[in-house]
């Protein structure tokens, strides 16, 4: 019945920071409006007011979910121009020259593409494929296409739709109820997001761009007809070979790192579904060496700071493999944090522990950051049911966490490790003790 | 717990919070669900016919609705927390009201807030109303049906059921014809730049996704009114339900009248609307308002049925006289729309004929194979044609014309 422990130790941390947040923020703003009135006070009252809802809001980030979100996207890349002659070869097209069904439909063949596009956002396109049981290679690649690049929202989502009904009608039953000739690679899915500005590491991830209104570049819409393919495509492995598993875990780096853009925050929900899709996609047997190269992967791109927080917090799923994967991340990027030096899981508690938490000089918010990815390697584990000796280390860590420091202790960061200390004692007491 | 979730979703601004409590509202329900089946394990264990069916209601468990959906309307006013039937109502309300007013940033947020507050609140209607819909097909077990949530909460007498169903219509509507119109927007090379600069908002990026989840939730709220409708008539029938339970025009009923009356909201509500079976039957319903029924009912007994399905409806666009008489009551645009939605919803039928059993429209597909009503497709468009010659075709007719003769073609 204790199971679903760290399951519930998640909704509190989400939950816990509200009531916290709103006290702080008074406080704050009573100083801060001081401040700020002694400063500017010749400015008219019409703009300090927008002045002080946008420090408000500065300060509600500040406080607990900080300052993550990393410039993830960069600059575009010209599309790829929308043409497609091969288009005209279609059997489906002929029929457009077919003298009895245009004498009905009127129809000027050199806009048959325009009425093609118009089949497709209507809905028509994917009867028709129902019903004839095939689609032929110019056709899949020209709905792809539309699909990534097109900037008319109607296109792009009917495109969307077009495509993955194509993928999914395969998984529904065992004999394919519509025959493909072409899917697309590997290399055209990575090639759109580098259209799209995507850059695999070397992001910054100063603060100016870290505020989601600031509008800078940023993917183009198509970036959700990519994720919700991605999902699908991602669920129909049995029937194509598409990705090798090197491409796979590349692709579950691609989508942690999409997490971190904040300008994809409202995407979130899309991005979860593809998290689980992508990682379900390996077998059992791949799945053991690749989400050890995933979580390195991650290790040295994200830098630590709150970044690999989020980082780790966006593999969200209470799945074993997603559970799996949090410790494997959170255990990769401690490592990096301790400049690679430490080899073993041992050594990293006992450099932990070594840590004087009293001390002026100790960075707190390292520690914050340290504790936290150390819950999640640990509790994320079944290791730690296991092994006795990390067992005991993570309760004495936890205790220097929880006694050293004082509840008068005004640094910042100090109640924070604290009470998270405190409450992960109680828990592992209740667990273990 | 839940409900310091359920009010950070409701009242905050904040795009991250907004998403993180929606998801985690979304994962709590998946994995403690309020009501459901209990067979499932049954059935593995026993043979599967033998297996009772047996919904199991969490009772103690938290619900977004307050207490005042559960019969004690004056319960406790102060909760504030969670949502009452009318604080639904508004919901929809809201949505219908903002999508047709200009956009600004914080009403977007807002916007795109009330949007994930609609879908989960129509995701635990849902989740409320089919285990104990399905139970009933078992077992007819109405009290149980009596007692879900939709039913309580359309019972509610703080809720004006008629002006629901109207807000719900026209949120689908308004959507429909915001994405239709941004579409022709984007075709301008000032817009087309502005997207390729992407114009940077997180809520810019995600509305257009949310908006499409919301009209497939308002779709959900609507099918499941019906599904409820044909349950309680089934009830009746068997005599089962009592006079407390009240008489409500069923959902369709409604849906036909806002049509008929707004003919401007045709086009986009159907197209939106694509839950064929449903679609099918609410389009029968609309041309058997107005074909005249045919006056040699003693003839033979399959005339009368002959207006019950789509391949009945076709023939009476085989001859002009009576294709006259249906555009002059409906205009020929008006039947075209119909014509080409019905054949759209009768091939979505007819592909997933396999899979499913017949029930209810099901009966259209067999009736006549898809080639015929194919061939009748192209005989009621020309028929259409030849009898109102001011008339010309629109798109979407000659879509489906096109899409007609290439399945006969290939077919053939």
């Amino acid at each position: 019945m204790d199971e679903p422990l760290d399951f519930e130790s998640e909704d509190l941390f989400r939950t816990s920071p509200v009531p916290n947040k709103k006290r702080k923020k008074v406080i704050g703003l009573d100083d801060l409006l001081t401040d700020y009135y002694k400063e500017q006070s010749k400015i008219i009252e019409k703009e300090s007011k927008q002045r002080k809802g946008k420090k408000m809001r500065e300060i509600k980030c500040e406080d607990e979910v900080s300052l993550w979100g990393l410039q993830i996207f960069g600059n575009q890349k010209t599309p790829p121009r929308l043409v497609f002659p091969e288009l005209g070869s279609c059997v489906l097209l002929e029929f457009f020259k077919d003298k009895k069904i245009n004498s009905l439909v009127e129809l000027d063949f050199d806009k048959g593409e325009v009425f093609l596009e118009s089949l497709l956002v209507n809905g028509w396109l994917l009867k028709l494929i129902h019903a004839v049981g095939h689609v032929e290679e110019p056709l899949a690649a020209w709905a792809f296409n539309l699909m990534l690049y097109s900037s008319k929202e109607v296109v792009m989502a009917s495109a969307c739709d077009f495509c993955c009904a194509i993928l999914s009608s395969k998984s529904e039953v065992d004999s394919p109820q519509i025959k493909t000739d072409w899917v697309p690679k590997y290399s055209d899915l990575k090639g759109a997001l580098e259209t799209y500005g995507f850059v695999l590491g070397g992001f910054s991830s100063s603060t100016e761009v870290v505020h989601a209104d600031s509008d800078s570049g940023g993917p183009p819409h198509n970036i959700r007809a990519w994720i919700k393919y991605v999902t699908v495509f991602c669920q129909v492995r049995n029937f194509y070979s598409i990705f090798s598993t090197s491409e796979a875990e590349d692709l579950v780096v691609v989508i942690i790192l999409l997490f971190l853009e904040r300008r994809l925050l409202g995407l979130s929900a899309s991005l979860y579904n593809c998290m689980l899709s992508v990682i379900s996609f390996f077998t059992e047997n791949e799945w053991h060496t690749s989400s050890e190269e995933v979580a390195k992967s991650i290790a040295c791109r994200v830098p630590c700071d709150i970044n690999c927080l989020r980082a780790v917090g966006t593999v969200s799923g209470v799945d074993p493999r997603s559970k799996h994967l949090r410790s494997r991340v959170a255990y990769q990027i401690l490592l990096t944090c301790f400049g690679n030096k430490v080899a073993s899981a041992e050594e990293i508690l006992r450099l932990l522990i070594a840590i004087n938490v009293k001390d002026k000089d100790c960075d707190l918010s390292k520690m914050y950051m340290y504790l936290v990815l150390t819950e999640n390697w640990l509790l994320s584990n079944p290791m730690l049911e296991e092994n006795s000796v990390i067992c005991t280390m993570w309760g004495v860590y936890l205790r220097n966490c929880s006694c050293q420091i004082s509840s008068t202790d005004l640094r910042s960061h100090a109640s924070k490790i604290r009470s998270k200390a405190s409450y992960l004692l109680q828990n592992s007491s209740n667990q273990f003790g | 717990m839940f409900e310091a979730i359920f009010q950070i979703l409701k009242d905050e601004d904040s795009l991250e919070l907004i998403m993180a409590s929606y998801q985690l509202l979304n994962e709590l329900d998946k994995r403690f669900p309020r009501v459901y089946l209990s067979n499932k394990e049954k059935s593995e264990l026993e043979s599967p016919s033998t297996a009772p069916v047996e919904v199991v209601v969490v009772q103690e468990a938290w619900s977004p609705f307050s207490d005042a959906c559960s019969g004690r309307e004056e319960a406790d006013k102060n909760s504030g927390r969670s949502l009452d039937p009318a604080g639904f109502h508004l919901l929809i309300q809201d949505l219908a009201k903002v999508a047709d007013e200009a956009k600004s940033d914080a009403s977007e947020s807002k916007m795109l807030r009330n949007m994930l507050l609609l879908q989960y609140l129509v995701r635990v209607l849902e989740g409320d109303f089919i285990p104990r819909n399905f139970a009933f097909k078992e077992n007819t077990n109405w009290p149980l049906l009596r007692e879900s949530l939709p039913n309580m909460l359309l019972g509610s007498r703080k809720i004006i059921y008629k002006g629901l169903i109207k807000d719900c219509l026209s949120v689908m509507c308004e959507i429909s014809q915001f994405h239709t119109e941004s579409s022709d927007d984007m075709k301008g090379p000032e817009k087309a730049s502005c997207v390729l600069n992407g114009y940077g908002s997180a809520v810019a990026i995600a509305l257009p996704e949310v908006e499409k989840c919301t009209c497939t939730a308002i779709q959900k709220l609507l099918l499941m009114i019906m599904d409820l409708d044909a349950s309680k008539k089934i009830a009746d029938l068997q005599g089962l339900t009592t006079r407390a339970d009240g008489v409500r025009t069923p959902a369709a009923e409604i849906i036909l009248d806002e049509l008929t009356y707004n003919i401007d909201s045709l086009s986009p509500f159907f197209q939106v609307f694509d839950e064929p079976k449903w679609k099918l039957e609410i389009i029968l319903q609309y041309f058997r308002k107005y074909i005249a029924k045919p006056s040699l009912r003693t003839r033979r007994s399959s005339g009368s049925a002959d207006d019950t399905t789509f391949g009945g409806i076709l023939k009476s666009f085989s001859d002009s006289s009576s294709t006259k008489s249906i555009i002059k009551k409906i205009s020929g645009e008006v039947a075209q729309i119909l014509l080409a939605h019905a054949f759209q919803a009768y091939l979505s039928l007819s592909s997933r004929h396999s899979v499913e059993g017949v029930c209810g429209s099901g009966e259209d597909v067999q009736d006549s194979s898809l080639v015929e009503v194919c061939k009748n497709m192209i005989a009621a468009f020309t028929c259409l044609k030849r009898t109102d010659v001011h008339t010309e075709i629109l798109p979407l007719g000659k879509e489906a014309l096109f899409t007609a003769a290439t399945i006969l073609a290939t077919k053939s």
